[in-house]
């Protein structure tokens, strides 16, 4: 008894000491009570939030995982419904991410360090029909490869969904290329063309991003559209057309962290560690394919990853507990 | 001539006619000064109103005002489906299959019990034991609340005739918003989780139950309930005793369709999460375009909608039946001993036997990348085919009814230019055949060509609106009268001030080329199964198939072949819209009656005769219904269909999905619903009308 309250007197009085460290070793909280991570659509978003479940299990929590929409988890998060969810994609959340911060129920708790790319790839049959790739303006040629019938004589941009909001409309009117975008729906039909072109050998042009396990299955290469540079979205002279807007790469998007606002209070270890987690891109891929692809069993190869760099998480535990 | 002259007088002295004739020439003259006049075709931005804001403040004071009611709600609701969730998934799978069959026998057979009892056991062996059971824990709480709302409402409704008048448009509105454009406000009141699924599957299937009681109540035979008030029967004893007994087949077919729209909505909701049912395994698998995955467990909706389905119909026809009273006590109650011993049985042996308790890993069956690899190589082998199929639709059919001819026609699409001289020589066509049908026929038909030439030229996405609008007045005023026409009017000018009109024109195109061609179709499908039983046995499985299965899992396969488009969202609207058509026209030439036909063979007709001439004919209202139900279903369709790339209005609900605009979407949803309802309400009034005409009602 009183080596466990001189502990949290000891912990205590180290946390006042490291106030505004954001390192600083804290208090478990309340380990029966299970930290509820959100498991959304995706496998590479299952992995994130899986490993960083087993960091925490090895760290003394209880975890559940629970399944939720990737908007609805904002409402989830708000009254702890959600504890914390690991992978939320600036670039496609929309208004429930800024509603619910907007709210003061949820914390971002930092960036995940895996880096999107989101920009327009090409498939190997393009590359085939259209060998000026990957340099934009070889499209002003070659657009037709990349027609079909809705879009001909234009060349065709599979796109992202009307609904995650894209800008490659504008892009393609600022670009002056011959392409048409032609909204997909969903991610189902954007990885579903991806795959069909493939396997039929048809030329493909497509808005994707990468990490997906698709690019484990499929060979797709990046386009090489002019570099974002600051203010291209805002300033007509920025960018290669002086006369517009968008005339530009996509601009790299930020993939953050975000936690019930209670969290701190409740676990404050586990807020720390989740708030030090990062999970890069050499090491998400890996497990994605070996999931998607090789059919493996999640758990199976989340718990391998542990097992094996527990040089890249013990810092993260050692720092929140002792 | 002296002929003519007297059809002219007689079509000159119909007013409608009149008025059809200004509304044709209205079109052509918007069209021609349409560059001048765009307003006319796109309606201007700034007159929109946006009601859609006043939705969001008003939703937004009702939730935070609100909200706690809802959340306690929301937990009432969460406990016992817990419960039963925690009792499915304790039972050891073998028991719960047990006693699935169990309820089955006692409902109509070996047969169903053999067929359940394969159903349950595909859920084990293709190893979403897990997720069927949770699945069936939601559809186990919200079905029966769907029942006793449906029968409170359907026996509020009967008694009072005033309130029944509030309560009809509110059901018509609950099945035909897409559920889409409510899931946000659900989710904000009841906070995240299962419930919010349970409520949507509750607001879509409730309406079936109220309509069966109230079809029930109202169909009892008078005399019945006469005998009773003779019998000196309470008022009370009166409704239990009497009316209820009588109408207990009609509110157990309420029962089947509730349970059914239930399960279907079930998957629906799953887009939410917050549970690992079926429905999100199905969609996750869809957003991975796993065809075999999503498949493999669509086929779990599906046969346990047609077991329930089978089981509840079962109960339905078994209700006519009379109890005897001289039977022993065991007997009577044989039911009830079964269905407690079969199952307990069967979880005696699980502890003897570790297998039966649960399903092993190692017994699973998964033929999902075979499935895969089918269609992956069927995209390949068949792709010029595939894509000729598409361009010819696309060239021919679709695209002149979405942007017309004028637009369509090219050197690439159809092999030359559409000049000015080809477009006068068009008109002068069109013309000369509607004036033709005048002299011939009458001028309702010359009218129908006139309308039929001038959309083709233009395109629905091409006609001046206020034209549109006064002409679909007129149908709906010929259709159902007065009434229908001013709720037709009012509709659509919801939708242009709404500033959805176009995104309408669009769905509209899609819905219309799908209706077409299910119409076809599906009338020449039931056509072949009313008259040959060997085709009406291999449809009704594939029917069934297509009508229960989550419509998630038909995009992927044709998506892959067809790429993304108009063609693929077309082909997934017919999968699911031709079920009702081809249904119906198969019961409709089935129930005209024998003495109709052995007429027609005693006159001598062939039997394409005896097909056109008799049967169609007196089928027409049968047929008319199941269009209208195929309206309903394709419109449904348009927001799934919107998952591959369609613009239109279900694209706009995902749009306020995406923005967490409660208000947005529930504008758009209610566009869709009142388009559904103008034309479910024309269809009903030609039925109606044809109907009388066959001396049939």
């Amino acid at each position: 008894m009183r080596t466990k309250l001189f502990g949290a007197a000891l912990a205590a009085s180290l946390s006042i000491a490291g106030f505004g460290y954001s390192a600083s070793a804290a208090d478990m909280g309340d380990v029966s009570e299970p930290i509820k991570l959100a498991m959304n659509e995706w496998t590479g978003q299952h992995i994130t939030t899986k490993v960083a479940g087993a960091i925490l299990e090895r760290a003394g929590y209880t975890v559940e995982y629970v399944t939720a929409g990737y908007y609805p988890q904002m409402t989830a998060i708000r009254d702890n419904t959600i504890s914390a969810t690991l992978e939320i994609w600036s670039s496609n959340i929309g208004e429930h991410y800024s509603e619910a911060l907007a709210s003061g129920q949820a914390v971002h708790i930092g960036d995940l360090g895996l880096i999107p790319q989101e920009t327009w790839f090409y498939n190997n049959a393009a590359a085939e029909a259209c060998p000026g790739l990957p340099a934009w303006d070889a499209l002003k040629e070659c657009a037709k490869a990349f027609a079909n019938a809705e879009t001909f004589p234009n060349g065709r941009l599979l796109d992202y969904p009307a609904d995650w909001g894209t800008s490659n409309v504008q892009r393609l009117e600022a670009l002056s290329l011959p392409v048409t975008s032609v909204p997909a729906g969903s991610e189902g039909a954007l990885v579903a063309e991806i795959q069909a072109a493939e396997s039929s050998s048809e030329p493909l042009l497509v808005m994707f991003w990468s990490p997906h396990w698709v690019h484990a299955s499929v060979e797709l290469h990046m386009l090489g559209l002019p570099a974002y540079e600051d203010g291209c979205y805002e300033d007509a002279s920025v960018g290669v057309n002086p006369d517009s807007t968008y005339d530009c790469d996509w601009l790299r998007g930020r993939i953050d962290k975000v936690a019930w606002v209670g969290m701190e209070d409740k676990w404050p270890a586990a807020f720390e560690l989740l708030s030090a987690y990062q999970l890069s891109n050499e090491h998400q891929i890996p497990m994605m394919a070996a999931v998607d692809v090789d059919g493996k069993d999640i758990d199976e190869v989340v718990s391998a990853w542990v097992d094996a760099n527990e040089s890249v998480w013990r810092g993260w535990v050692d720092a929140a507990t002792q | 001539m002296a002929e003519l002259q007297s059809k002219l007088q007689s079509a000159i002295a119909d007013r409608i006619f009149l008025i059809w004739v200004a509304v044709i020439a209205a079109t052509l003259v918007v069209t021609a000064i349409q560059p001048s006049a765009a307003w006319l075709i796109d309606y201007p931005k700034a007159w929109q109103i946006p009601l859609a804001d006043v939705v969001n403040i008003g939703a937004d004071w009702f939730i935070d005002s609100f909200k706690f009611i809802f959340r306690f709600l929301a937990d009432v609701l969460e406990y016992p489906m817990r419960a039963l969730q925690w009792v499915l998934h304790a039972l050891p799978w073998a028991a719960t299959l047990a006693l699935f069959s169990a309820v089955a026998y006692f409902s109509s057979g070996w047969r169903l019990a053999a067929f359940t009892a394969a159903a349950l056991f595909y859920m084990a062996l293709t190893g979403y034991w897990n997720e069927s059971m949770n699945t069936l824990a939601l559809v186990g709480i919200s079905v029966p609340g769907a029942i006793a709302l449906g029968f409170a409402l359907g026996v509020s409704g009967h008694a009072s005739p005033r309130w029944r008048r509030t309560l009809m448009p509110i059901l018509d509105l609950m099945q035909t918003v897409p559920a889409f454009a409510y899931l946000i406000p659900i989710l904000l009141l009841f906070g995240f989780g299962p419930v919010v699924g349970m409520i949507a599957s509750l607001i879509f299937a409730t309406p079936a139950m109220v309509r069966n009681v109230l079809l029930g109540l109202d169909t009892i035979p008078e005399t019945i309930v006469e005998a009773g008030r003779m019998c000196g029967a309470s008022a009370r004893q009166l409704f239990w005793r009497v009316k209820v007994p009588s109408a207990m087949h009609q509110f157990l077919i309420g029962v089947n369709q509730t349970t059914m729209a239930g399960l279907s909505m079930v998957i629906i909701a799953a887009i939410i999460g917050g549970f690992d049912d079926i429905g999100w395994e199905v969609l996750s698998q869809m957003r991975k375009a796993r065809f075999g995955e999503s498949l493999m467990s669509g086929l779990v909706i599906a046969f346990l909608a047609m077991v329930m389905d089978r089981i509840s119909y079962g109960f339905a026809d078994r209700s006519t039946g009379v109890s005897a009273s001289h039977v022993p006590w065991w007997m009577q109650r044989r039911y009830w001993i079964g269905l407690i011993a079969v199952p307990a049985v069967f979880i005696a042996l699980s502890f003897a036997f570790e297998w039966l308790a649960s399903y092993p890993k190692d017994w699973i069956w998964d033929p999902a990348a075979w499935l895969n690899q089918l269609i992956k190589d069927f995209t390949r082998d068949y792709r010029g085919l595939t894509t000729s199929i598409k361009n010819n639709t696309l060239f021919f059919f679709m695209l002149p009814l979405k942007i017309g001819l004028q637009q369509t026609i090219s050197p690439f699409s159809w092999g030359f230019e559409f000049t000015p001289v080809l477009k006068a020589l068009y008109w002068a066509l069109l013309a000369a055949v509607s004036a033709y049908a005048f002299v011939r026929r009458n001028w309702p038909i010359a009218v129908c060509f006139a309308i039929v030439g001038i959309v083709l030229f233009f395109g629905l996405t091409g006609l001046p609106w206020p034209t549109f609008i006064v002409a679909v007045g007129l149908i709906a005023w010929i259709a159902g009268g007065r009434n229908l026409a001013i709720f037709a009017v009012l509709s659509l000018l919801f939708v242009l001030t709404m500033g959805l009109w176009k995104p309408a024109m669009l769905s509209l195109y899609l819905v219309s080329v799908a209706i077409l061609l299910c119409l076809v179709i599906g009338g020449t499908l039931g056509i072949l199964a009313a008259n040959n039983q060997w085709a009406s046995w291999i449809i009704r499985p594939i029917n069934d198939t297509l009508q229960t299965m989550p419509q998630f899992v038909f995009l992927i396969p044709i998506l892959m072949v067809f790429q993304v488009g108009d063609f693929t969202a077309l082909l997934a609207i017919i999968a699911y819209a031709i079920v009702p058509i081809t249904r119906y026209t198969e019961h409709g030439i089935r129930q005209v009656s024998h003495d109709v036909v052995e007429a027609g063979r005693m006159m001598g007709c062939t039997k394409l005769q005896l097909l056109f001439q008799v049967q169609l004919p007196m089928a027409v209202p049968q047929i008319l219904l199941g269009l209208n139900q195929t309206v309903l279903y394709g419109i449904g369709m348009l927001v799934i269909a919107a998952l591959v790339g369609t613009t239109g209005l279900g694209q706009r609900i995902y749009i306020a999905l995406s923005d967490a605009d409660a208000g947005r979407g529930i504008v758009a949803g209610l566009a869709m619903a009142l388009v559904a309802m103008i034309i479910d309400r024309i269809l009903q009034g030609f039925s109606e009308q044809r109907k009388a005409a066959l001396g049939l009602s």
